[in-house]
C-alpha cells in the first residue's frame, strides 16, 4: 500500500468514526427521550389510577359543598325555631338522616368546641370578640366545618376571643 | 434530571404546573387545590401561615397578614403606586434600605421579596410532596409591565426560596405559550387578562419563536372582585326594597350575601336565571326573615356593564394609540386574541371581547391555570422535554371508510394522536357477493360523498355467500410521519390487499379549517341524509329478513299472516323509494310488529304438534333463536 493509499484509508476511517461517535449520541439521545417518555407514561398510568380513585372519593365534593349550605340554614331553622318553642323532634331527625347520608360518603363534622385554641388548618376566624377566655380560642362555631375523607371541604368558622381592652 | 416549574406568582392566587408526558400539567398543593392564596401571615400564635391557611385567619389578624404584596415588588417606597396601596392595605408598609419598601409582619419588617419568597416556599415544598421529587429549577411570571427592578425583585424571590430561576417570562406571553401561539409566523397577539384583582391587557408580536411585547394596559384595580360587590350591593338593596331590613349591618348575614353572590354569578356564567336562596337570613320582632331574590344574567350584566365597556376602552387605547402608550396597531391588524383570569368564564365578557375584534378569542384552557401551564412549556423547552423530535402529530381530520348506503364511517377519529392503528370488521351487503370496495375517506362530514377521497381498492376473491357472512377485517394504521396503510383481510380465504397514502396528516391549515367549518355549516342537513340511510339500511336489512323468513316459515305461515305481511313489505318497499326518512321509520315499525306473528304462528303451531305427542319437551321451546336467551 501507498502512503497516499493508507492517508485515504486513515481519512476514511475518522470518518466513520465520527459518523459513529455521531450516531452514537443520537442514538442515547433518542434512547433517553424513548425512556422518559415511557418512564413518564408508567408514572402516568400509576397517577391516572390515583386521580381515578380521587375522582371517586372526592368528585363529590361539589354537592358535598351544596348541601353543607343546606345544612347550616337546617341548623339556622332549628335554632330559630327553638327559640320560638315550637320544635319537634322529628326536625331533630330528619337532620341526623341527612347527616347520616353524607357520613357513609366519608363527610364527618370537624369536632370543635368552645375554648379550643384557634386552628387555622381546620378553622376560619370570622371575627374576633373581647373575653375573659384566654386570647385566640374558640368562643363560639358560628357554622361548623366538613371534612371528606382527609380533604378540609369547608373550614369550621369561628368567633374567637381577645383580650379585654387591647383594640 | 429534576423538573423545571412553571410558577404563576399572582397577586390573588398562585399555581404551579410541570411538564409531563411532554404536556402541562397543575399540580394540587397539600390542601388539595390547584391554586394558592399568595397570603403570608405570622399568627398570633406566633406561626408563620402560607396560603389558605394565612387567608382563614386574615379576618382577625389584618395588621400581621401580608397579601397583594406583588403590588409593592420592587417599587420604590416614593412610587405613587405604593402611596396609593399604601392607603387600602391593611399591614404597616414603609421606607426601607436603599428607598426600597419594606412591611410589618408580627414585629420584623420584611422586604416584598422575603414575602413572596415564603410564597415559593410552601409551592416548592407542595411540588415536591406532589411529585415525590426534589425540584430547585422554576420559571416565573411576571405582568408585561413589570420594569427591570420589578423582576429582578422576583427573581431574588426565587432565589431566597431555594429556587434557580431559569427565566422570569411575562404572563401574557405564558398564556400565548399555553395555547401553542409561539409557533405562529409573524402575527399579532392581544391577551386580555381579566383577574379577581387586576384587570392587564397585552399586546405581543410572535415570529421566528420570538415573542415581543408591544404594548401594555389595563387597570390594577379592577377585577372580578368589583363584579361581585356589585352584586352584592345591587342584594342588599333589593332587599331592603322587599322586606325594609338592612342586612349590611349583621355580618354573619353579609358573610352568606357574599358567599351566595359570588356563587350566583359563576352560576349565570351558563344558567340564564338563578335564584339566591338563604333561608333564615335574619330575623325580626314577626320571626325569621328569609331571602329569595330572582337574578338573570341580563341583570347581572347591567350591573357590571360600565367595568366591562371600562375594560373594553383601555383594550382599544392599548391596541390602537400610538407608542409608547399603545402598540399602534389597527384593531383588524389583531390575529389572535388570548383570554385570560377567572373573570373571563363570563359570557358577556367573551361577547365583548368578540365584537371588538371581530374574531372569536382562545379558550377552552382554564383560564386561572393557563398562565402557570404556559410557565410549564416554556419549564419544558428548557429542560428540552419538548423536543421537535418528539412532538406527535395527530390526524387533523378523521379518516373513514365508505360502507352501504355510501355512508362515511370513521375509523380514525380527528385529534387523534399517532402512530396509531384501528381494525373493525365489515361484511358484504348483498347475497353471494364476492367482492368489496374499500373506498378510504378524509373529513368530518357523515356521507362519503362530500367527504375528500384518499384511495380506492378492490378485495375480491369471497367466496358466494349469504349477505354479513363474510368477514372482511378492515385496518387504518397511520405511523409516526402521518403515512396511511390501509388494509383489507378476508378473514375466511385470508386474501389480502393494501394501499399505503403519504402524509395523510399533511393537511394545510386552511384546508383543515375549510373542512371543519363545511361540516358545522352543513350539520343539520347532513344529520337528516344520514338519518334517511340509516332508516334505508334499516329498512333494506328488514325487508330481507322479513322476505327469509316467510321463506323458511313456508306452509307453517297462515294465508291471512302471510298476506299482511306482504302488504307491510311493500309499504315499506315503496316508503323506502322515498326521502322521508319518518315515513319509511313507519312503515318500518309496522312490519316489524307483523313480523313477530311469523314467531307465534310458528311457535304455536310447533307446541300444538308436540302438545299431542308429548309433555316434557318444553324445555327445548324457550325461543331458541332469539338472541340473549340462555340455554339449557
Amino acid at each position: 500500500m501507498t502512503e497516499e493509499q493508507n492517508d485515504n484509508k486513515i481519512s476514511e476511517l475518522d470518518e466513520l468514526k465520527n459518523a459513529l461517535a455521531e450516531t452514537e449520541k443520537t442514538r442515547d439521545e433518542y434512547l433517553a427521550g424513548w425512556q422518559r417518555a415511557k418512564a413518564d407514561f408508567v408514572n402516568y398510568k400509576k397517577d391516572e389510577r390515583k386521580h381515578f380513585d380521587d375522582a371517586v372519593k372526592y368528585g363529590i365534593e361539589g354537592i358535598i359543598r351544596d348541601m353543607i349550605g343546606v345544612l347550616d340554614t337546617f341548623d339556622l331553622a332549628i335554632k330559630m325555631l327553638e327559640k320560638e318553642g315550637h320544635m319537634d323532634k322529628g326536625i331533630y331527625l330528619i337532620r341526623s338522616q341527612i347527616e347520616d347520608i353524607l357520613k357513609k360518603r366519608g363527610v364527618e363534622k370537624i369536632p370543635v368546641k368552645q375554648g379550643d385554641p384557634f386552628d387555622p388548618g381546620i378553622m376560619e376566624a370570622m371575627a374576633e370578640i373581647e373575653s375573659e377566655q384566654s386570647p385566640g380560642t374558640v368562643i363560639e362555631e358560628i357554622e361548623p366545618g366538613y371534612r371528606l375523607y382527609d380533604k378540609i371541604v369547608r373550614a369550621s368558622r369561628v368567633i374567637i376571643g381577645k383580650a379585654i381592652g387591647i383594640s | 434530571m429534576s423538573k423545571i416549574l412553571g410558577i404563576d406568582l399572582g397577586t390573588t392566587n398562585s399555581a404551579v404546573a410541570v411538564i409531563e408526558g411532554g404536556e402541562p400539567k397543575i399540580l394540587e398543593n397539600v390542601e388539595g387545590n390547584r391554586t394558592t392564596p399568595s397570603i403570608v401571615a405570622l399568627s398570633k400564635a406566633n406561626e408563620r401561615l402560607v396560603g389558605l391557611l394565612a387567608k382563614r385567619q386574615s379576618v382577625t389578624n389584618p395588621k400581621n397578614t401580608i397579601f397583594s404584596v406583588k403590588r409593592l415588588m420592587g417599587r420604590k417606597f416614593s412610587d405613587p403606586e405604593v402611596a396609593r396601596d399604601k392607603e387600602w392595605l391593611s399591614y404597616d408598609v414603609q421606607a426601607g434600605a436603599a428607598g426600597g419598601i419594606e412591611v410589618k409582619m408580627g414585629d420584623k419588617f420584611y422586604s416584598p421579596e422575603e414575602i413572596s419568597a415564603a410564597i415559593l416556599s410552601k409551592l416548592k415544598a407542595d411540588a415536591e410532596a406532589k411529585l415525590g421529587e426534589k425540584v430547585d429549577e422554576a420559571v416565573i411570571t411576571v405582568p408585561a409591565y413589570f420594569d427591570d427592578s420589578q423582576r429582578q425583585a422576583t427573581k431574588n424571590a426565587g432565589e431566597i426560596a431555594g429556587l434557580k430561576v431559569r427565566r422570569i417570562i411575562n404572563e401574557p406571553t405564558a398564556a400565548a405559550l399555553a395555547y401553542g401561539l409561539n409557533k405562529q409566523k409573524n402575527e399579532k397577539i392581544v391577551v386580555y387578562d381579566f383577574g379577581g384583582g387586576t384587570f392587564d391587557i397585552s399586546v405581543l408580536e410572535v415570529g421566528d419563536d420570538v415573542v415581543e411585547v408591544k404594548s401594555t394596559g389595563g387597570d390594577t384595580h379592577l377585577g372580578g372582585d368589583d363584579f361581585d360587590k356589585k352584586i352584592q350591593e345591587y342584594l342588599v338593596d333589593e332587599y331592603k326594597k322587599q322586606e325594609g331590613i338592612d342586612i349590611s349591618k349583621d355580618s354573619l348575614a353579609l358573610q352568606r350575601l357574599k358567599e351566595a353572590a359570588e356563587k350566583a354569578k359563576h352560576e349565570l356564567s351558563t344558567a340564564m336565571e338563578t335564584e339566591v336562596n338563604l333561608p333564615f337570613i335574619t330575623s325580626d320582632a314577626n320571626g325569621p326573615k328569609h331571602f329569595l331574590i330572582k337574578l338573570s344574567r341580563a341583570k347581572l350584566e347591567s350591573l357590571v356593564q360600565e367595568y366591562i365597556d371600562h375594560s373594553i376602552q383601555l383594550t382599544k387605547d392599548t391596541v390602537t394609540a400610538a407608542a409608547p402608550k399603545g402598540a399602534g396597531f389597527k384593531i383588524s391588524d389583531i390575529n389572535e386574541v388570548v383570554l385570560v383570569g377567572g373573570q373571563t368564564r363570563m359570557p358577556a365578557v367573551q361577547e365583548a371581547v368578540k365584537k371588538l375584534f371581530g374574531k372569536d378569542p382562545h379558550q377552552g384552557i382554564n383560564p386561572d391555570e393557563v398562565v402557570a401551564l404556559g410557565a410549564a412549556v416554556q419549564a419544558g423547552i428548557l429542560q428540552g422535554d419538548v423536543k421537535d423530535i418528539l412532538l406527535l402529530d395527530v390526524t387533523p381530520l378523521s379518516l373513514s371508510i365508505e360502507t352501504y348506503g355510501a355512508v362515511a364511517t370513521p375509523m380514525i377519529q380527528k385529534n387523534t394522536t399517532v402512530p396509531t392503528a384501528k381494525t373493525q370488521v365489515f361484511s358484504t351487503a348483498a347475497d353471494n357477493q364476492t367482492s368489496v370496495e374499500v373506498h378510504v375517506l378524509q373529513g368530518e362530514r357523515p356521507m362519503a360523498a362530500d367527504n375528500k377521497t384518499l384511495a380506492r381498492f378492490i378485495l375480491d376473491g369471497i367466496p358466494p355467500s349469504p349477505r354479513g357472512l363474510p368477514q372482511v377485517e378492515v385496518t387504518f394504521d397511520i405511523d409516526a410521519n402521518g403515512i396511511l396503510n390501509v388494509s383489507a383481510k378476508d378473514k375466511g380465504t385470508g386474501k389480502t390487499q393494501s394501499v399505503k397514502i403519504e402524509a395523510s396528516t399533511n393537511l394545510s391549515k386552511e384546508e383543515v379549517e375549510r373542512f371543519t367549518k363545511e361540516a358545522a355549516e352543513h350539520a343539520v342537513e347532513d344529520a337528516k341524509k344520514k338519518e334517511l340511510v340509516d332508516a334505508r339500511n334499516h329498512a333494506e336489512s328488514t325487508i330481507y329478513l322479513a322476505e327469509k323468513s316467510m321463506k323458511d316459515a313456508g306452509d307453517k305461515l297462515p294465508e291471512d299472516v302471510k298476506a299482511s305481511i306482504t302488504e307491510k313489505l311493500e309499504d315499506l318497499k315503496k316508503a323506502k323509494e322515498g326521502d322521508d326518512a319518518s315515513v319509511i321509520q313507519s312503515a318500518l315499525d309496522a312490519l316489524s310488529t307483523e313480523l313477530q306473528k311469523i314467531g307465534q304462528a310458528v311457535y304455536n303451531k310447533d307446541t300444538a304438534a308436540e302438545d299431542n305427542q308429548t309433555n316434557t319437551a318444553e324445555n327445548n321451546q324457550d325461543a331458541p333463536n332469539e338472541p340473549g336467551s340462555e340455554s339449557h
